[in-house]
């Protein structure tokens, strides 16, 4: 079996990273609390909107910077990623402007 | 470069081609689930009106929601993830037993993450909510039924990882470096469901009616 020699450097670097996993899962943890409470709290929808999209994006950037690694590796990676990310994005953001009509079906069901 | 690129076959970026085409295809992915929710929302915002149920009552998506089950579906999806940081960085460490634990926990989450989605997608069913009877049913289906497709994918792979560890093959540079990506796609998975909570789950329960409307003409307001 391949209990691998631990290089000291390696071991340092990983049990530095042991911590900020925990960290950061511990942030996660609260984020998701914050979000659940805040859809209950009687304040205007397009502020608790723009306060979950934020809430969402850091908990995602926080993910593929320290989970996946991305904030250690090659920073080719990371643009990659952003490319299909921001691709992804401009087909999120065209498709509501094309189609920005309201309750085309309403009269339908009323 | 950090020590994260372990030695490897010289490449022409310097980074192993594992772990490149994975990060490609996780690029290509955020393309495929991009498509996926802003169909889902485009829906959401063009038909309020949820759906009809097998009684003939129309339906709003609010009231079927679990934002309970959703929650904690979450919170296991973001702890599994943690567990798969700790599984690569175990693998890194070369410490196969804390590595096996750790994979172990992953899986055991991500079944858990299977079975809320499953117990959800039945409840939804008998209320009435399908794939066929309305275009909210159609995406919310076609999203979290493909979102679960990539969970039950990821859990294969690590359960065939996991025997895979004691064969004695998994070792090494090579090893550490296939779980790590096996770890993407994890990570990737669960950045996917962080996205789908808010846009797909949370945004129904903001305002009295839900933020696309209760469905009612404007008219009779």
């Amino acid at each position: 079996m391949s209990e691998a020699v631990l290089d000291p450097k390696t071991l340092a670097v990983e049990t530095e990273r042991y911590h900020h996993f925990i960290t950061l899962a511990l942030w996660l943890a609260a984020i998701t609390g914050v979000e659940i409470v805040l859809i209950f709290l009687p304040v205007a929808p397009v502020v608790i909107l723009t306060v979950l999209s934020l809430l969402s994006a850091i908990k995602f950037f926080a993910v593929i910077l320290w989970f996946m690694h991305l904030i250690y590796d090659a920073r080719l990676l990371f643009w990659l990623f952003f490319a299909g990310l921001a691709l992804a994005f401009a087909t999120f953001a065209a498709m509501i402007i094309l189609f920005s009509v309201d309750r085309i079906d309403t009269k339908w069901f009323a | 470069m950090s020590q994260d690129a372990a030695p490897h076959a010289p490449t022409s970026t310097g980074i192993d081609h594992k772990k490149l085409i994975m990060w490609l295809f996780l690029a290509s992915d955020c393309m495929f689930f991009g498509t996926l929710i802003s169909t889902h929302l485009l829906y959401r915002k063009l038909y309020p009106t949820g759906f009809t149920d097998a009684a003939g009552h129309q339906q709003f998506i609010q009231h079927l929601f679990n934002i309970e089950l959703t929650s904690f579906s979450t919170f296991i999806l973001l702890m599994s993830s943690f567990l798969m940081a700790l599984a690569v960085s175990a693998m890194h460490k070369g410490e196969l037993k804390s590595f096996r634990r750790n994979v172990l926990g992953v899986i055991f989450f991500g079944l858990i993450f299977l079975g809320c989605q499953v117990y959800e997608f039945t409840h939804f069913f008998h209320e009435g909510l399908t794939i066929q009877n309305s275009v909210l049913g159609s995406t919310f289906y076609v999203l979290t039924g493909t979102h679960g497709t990539h969970v039950a994918i990821g859990i294969l792979w690590l359960v065939l990882m996991y025997f895979y560890s004691f064969t004695g093959k998994l070792g090494g540079h090579v090893g550490a470096l296939d779980v790590e990506v096996a770890g993407l796609y994890w990570h990737f998975v669960d950045i996917v469901w962080i996205i789908i909570f808010t846009a797909v789950y949370l945004v129904e329960y903001l305002g009295p009616s839900g933020i696309w409307g209760d469905g009612l003409p404007a008219v009779t307001k």
